[in-house]
């Protein structure tokens, strides 16, 4: 049971900010047996209590019900756990105080260190000087150790809490070596010029010090460094988008675990973490993660075949329609509406120099309609008739392909990295390819879904 | 909403996606092979909701929620940091001087080694589409995302692979043929050796968020648009309509302010949240949507 490596599990965890003392309970997320293509159902699952001020688990149990906000309308916040787990003959098991013992090691013998960072306004200015990084050092025990956010452009004095990180203590109960990361609050911060007071809960930057108040992307050398898409920052709203200086406690950044043994170099890990906003629709998933992307980095775009499956197939679609029937796909396809147009790829493309016209014809898109749509995929896929379904599906490299057939492959009416029409990863769309008959023409897709089938070319706009 | 958790198993069920197992709370594993990469990406600790998963975290980054994960790409290769969306060369260090005079070109294609011959991939598109007259229309070169654009070359990491760079400092776009010429650099590795995390030299604490809007509310009121309703919702409340098609609110239309009709979202429309209500009452303001209708 020799300890020859350290892992922390999850590598990659998200926290979600919120003001409330209360995290968010823990809960599952499962398909409806009866309803497949049915909302997602949420249902209580094992929450762990700890004790901020011993840093034990105090109890668990599994709520009845979740709520995402407490008695006093606060967001309460995602607060995720890290386990350390242990290498030991080529396995990892989770590490508690027992596997410790065996190895002639105590818990005190663990030390963890957290380095966060929200680099916003230095990624605008280019200025080391606004960096905004917390660091807790190596710290041991259980007491939580605050993430508290200095820059060299602050007033004196001042920092953005972070949110803290806390080693809970095993016990007999949850013997497992395991830390916390409980994000920060969602509060924005502010500097002295440019910020309207009931904005901001505190003035932390230092204008006399840095540029980030006052900041304009119309400034850059060469223009096209900035961000895409660039002024997204608070600003006075002027014709520059002057900078207001606004700076939030979104984060992100490693947690490390140490253990010094007698060998020559001490068993260490590392695990990223990042704070951002809550998921507002936790029933829902987007159609391409980060965890899609991270797989493709994994194993690659070609998955093997015994990988592919029709649920994974199933997954994608879900997913799909899951963002589909949180859109509106009328206002979102370019369609006129009662009190204006919305911003959408229809718009986006006439932005490049492309005629402005629906992507799809007016009359199919509504939001219900499209669900039928995507409902009646469901049981082609579900009775293995729906071999056409990789067809539609746009590869990475035809996202500039602004044709009404380009437009109209799935996923469509969605974004993509680059601005252009969104592509799932290569390696999710060589899995759908991978689970069907490939026999089958785009025409095929073409007679079933997404498009106007009866209506002849050139005439679908109108 | 009902209760009772289902019991867990600890091995992976054939075909369906860890990732969903994970989130449906049926794979808790009590070990996990070291070499087995996938399922450490896709473990979820003891306690941890499903929202604490990359599963849940948007990619189509334009800019992203809760990560820009296009930087995870801007360090790739050694000696130089490319833009987190676009292929021009935005940093260098400052040795060799054939490596410094890279700043400000742009990487237009890769040649990338691999088991079945080399893979000579474009990191460029032209867009094209009808004009306003019906006219096929090249409207320019763009860069293709990172993501897709690098899926072979992950592979190669810890090895040399030749770049075919601009021969001059482009400031605009430039095509997929564009003058190149070449250059030999390193890839660094993507993951952390036998791990599935993000290799540390890759991206520094800060810089997966330094791309997103600051603060992140004022994107919530300024994007006014909806690629990624399944985390910050648009169209919510949806029921069918009197005539036959939905009825239903946007996601930032102030509730109870008139009859169920969607609001496109302009910014400055009477009825929708403003900047001041999402800088100063977001949590109040923005609601929770369950089976799709406002649930707090």
């Amino acid at each position: 049971m020799t300890i020859r490596g350290l892992r922390i599990l999850p590598p990659l965890a998200i926290a979600r900010l919120g003001s409330s003392p209360e995290p968010l309970e823990n809960y599952d997320v499962r398909v409806a047996e009866n309803d497949p293509p049915g909302f997602r159902k949420i249902h209580g699952a094992e929450t762990l209590v700890v004790d901020r001020h011993s840093g034990t688990i105090r109890r668990s149990y599994t709520p009845k019900s979740i709520r995402f906000k407490d008695r006093q309308g606060r967001v309460r916040p995602v607060a995720p756990f890290l386990e350390v787990w242990a290498d030991v003959d080529g396995a990892l098991v989770p590490l508690t105080a027992a596997l410790l013992a065996k190895n002639k090691l105590t818990i005190d013998d663990v030390e963890w260190r957290a380095q966060v960072g929200n680099h916003k306004a230095f990624r605008r200015t280019g200025k080391a000087p606004d960096r905004i990084d917390a660091d807790t050092g190596w710290f041991r025990g259980h007491r939580p150790h605050p993430l508290a956010g200095q820059c060299e452009n602050f007033l004196d004095g001042k920092s953005i809490p972070f949110g803290d990180v806390q080693f809970i203590r095993p016990s007999r109960r949850f013997p497992e070596i395991r830390l916390r990361f409980t994000p920060p609050k969602g509060l924005i911060y502010g500097a002295v010029a440019r910020h309207r007071k009931a904005d901001v809960a505190d003035i932390v930057y230092d204008s006399s010090r840095g540029t980030w108040s006052g900041y304009s992307d119309d400034d850059a050398v060469p223009p096209l460094i900035v961000t895409n898409p660039s002024s997204i920052y608070a600003n006075t709203g002027d014709d520059r988008t002057t900078s207001r200086g606004y700076l939030d406690d979104e984060c992100d950044g490693i947690v490390e675990v140490r253990i010094v043994t007698s060998r020559k170099k001490p068993l260490q890990a590392f695990a990223r973490i990042g704070a951002g906003p809550p998921d507002f629709a936790p029933d829902s998933f987007p159609v391409r993660t980060i965890a899609d992307d991270l797989e493709q980095a994994l194993l690659g775009p070609d998955p093997k075949d015994d990988e592919v499956s029709s649920a994974w197939t199933e997954e994608i679609i879900r997913r799909a329609f899951e963002t589909v029937r949180l859109q509106n796909t009328a206002a979102l396809n370019g369609n006129p509406l009662e009190g204006g147009v919305a911003n959408s790829m229809a718009s986006q493309d006439a932005g490049l120099g492309r005629a402005e016209e629906p992507i799809m014809a007016p009359a199919i898109v509504d939001s219900l309609a499209l669900q039928a749509l995507h409902q009646s995929v469901f049981a082609a896929l579900r009775s293995g008739s729906a071999p056409w379904f990789g067809q539609v599906l746009r590869q990475y490299d035809d996202v500039g392909d602004l044709t009404d057939r380009g437009r109209r492959r799935m996923p469509a009416m969605m974004r993509g990295s680059d601005g252009l029409h969104l592509a799932l990863t290569r390696r999710q769309r060589n899995a759908v390819l991978g689970s069907g008959n490939q026999q089958a023409t785009s025409e095929d897709a073409r007679a079933v879904t997404f498009t106007a089938p009866t209506t002849p070319p050139g005439k679908e706009t109108e | 909403m009902t209760t009772k958790a289902r019991p867990k198993n600890r091995t992976a069920r054939a075909g369906v996606p860890l990732a969903v197992q994970a989130m449906e709370g049926q794979w808790a594993p009590k070990r996990i092979g070291s070499a087995a990469l996938h399922e450490q990406l896709s473990y979820r600790a003891a306690g941890n909701p499903p929202g604490t998963l990359p599963t849940t975290a948007i990619s189509n980054c334009f800019p992203g929620l809760e990560l820009d994960f296009r930087n995870v790409w801007k360090k790739l290769f050694v000696g130089i940091e490319m833009h987190e969306s676009d292929n021009l060369v935005v940093g260098t260090d400052l040795d060799p001087e054939e490596i410094r005079n890279l700043r400000f070109h742009r990487l237009v294609k890769v040649v990338i080694p691999g088991p079945e011959g080399r893979i000579d991939q474009p990191l460029v598109i032209n867009v094209h589409g009808p004009n306003p007259r019906g006219r096929d229309t090249n409207f320019g070169p763009q860069a293709l995302e990172w993501s897709n654009a690098f899926a072979y070359l992950v592979a190669a990491g810890g090895k040399k692979v030749t770049c075919e760079f601009t021969r001059e400092r482009e400031d605009n776009p430039v095509g997929p043929d564009a003058p190149t010429r070449r250059m030999t650099l390193l890839v660094r590795n993507f993951f952390e050796p036998g791990s599935a995390v993000i290799a540390r030299d890759l991206v520094e604490p800060g810089q997966l968020t330094q791309s997103l809007c600051s603060p992140w509310q004022n994107d919530y009121r300024e994007c006014a648009c909806y690629y990624w309703a399944a985390s910050r919702p648009d169209y919510v409340n949806v029921e069918a309509g009197p005539q036959g098609p939905s009825s239903g609110e946007n996601w930032m239309q102030v509730r109870g302010s008139g009859a169920q009709q969607y609001q496109p979202d302009d910014f400055s429309s009477a009825g929708l949240l403003t900047y001041e209500d999402i800088f100063r009452r977001w949590e109040k303001v923005l609601r929770f949507e369950i089976a799709g209708h406002d649930t707090d």
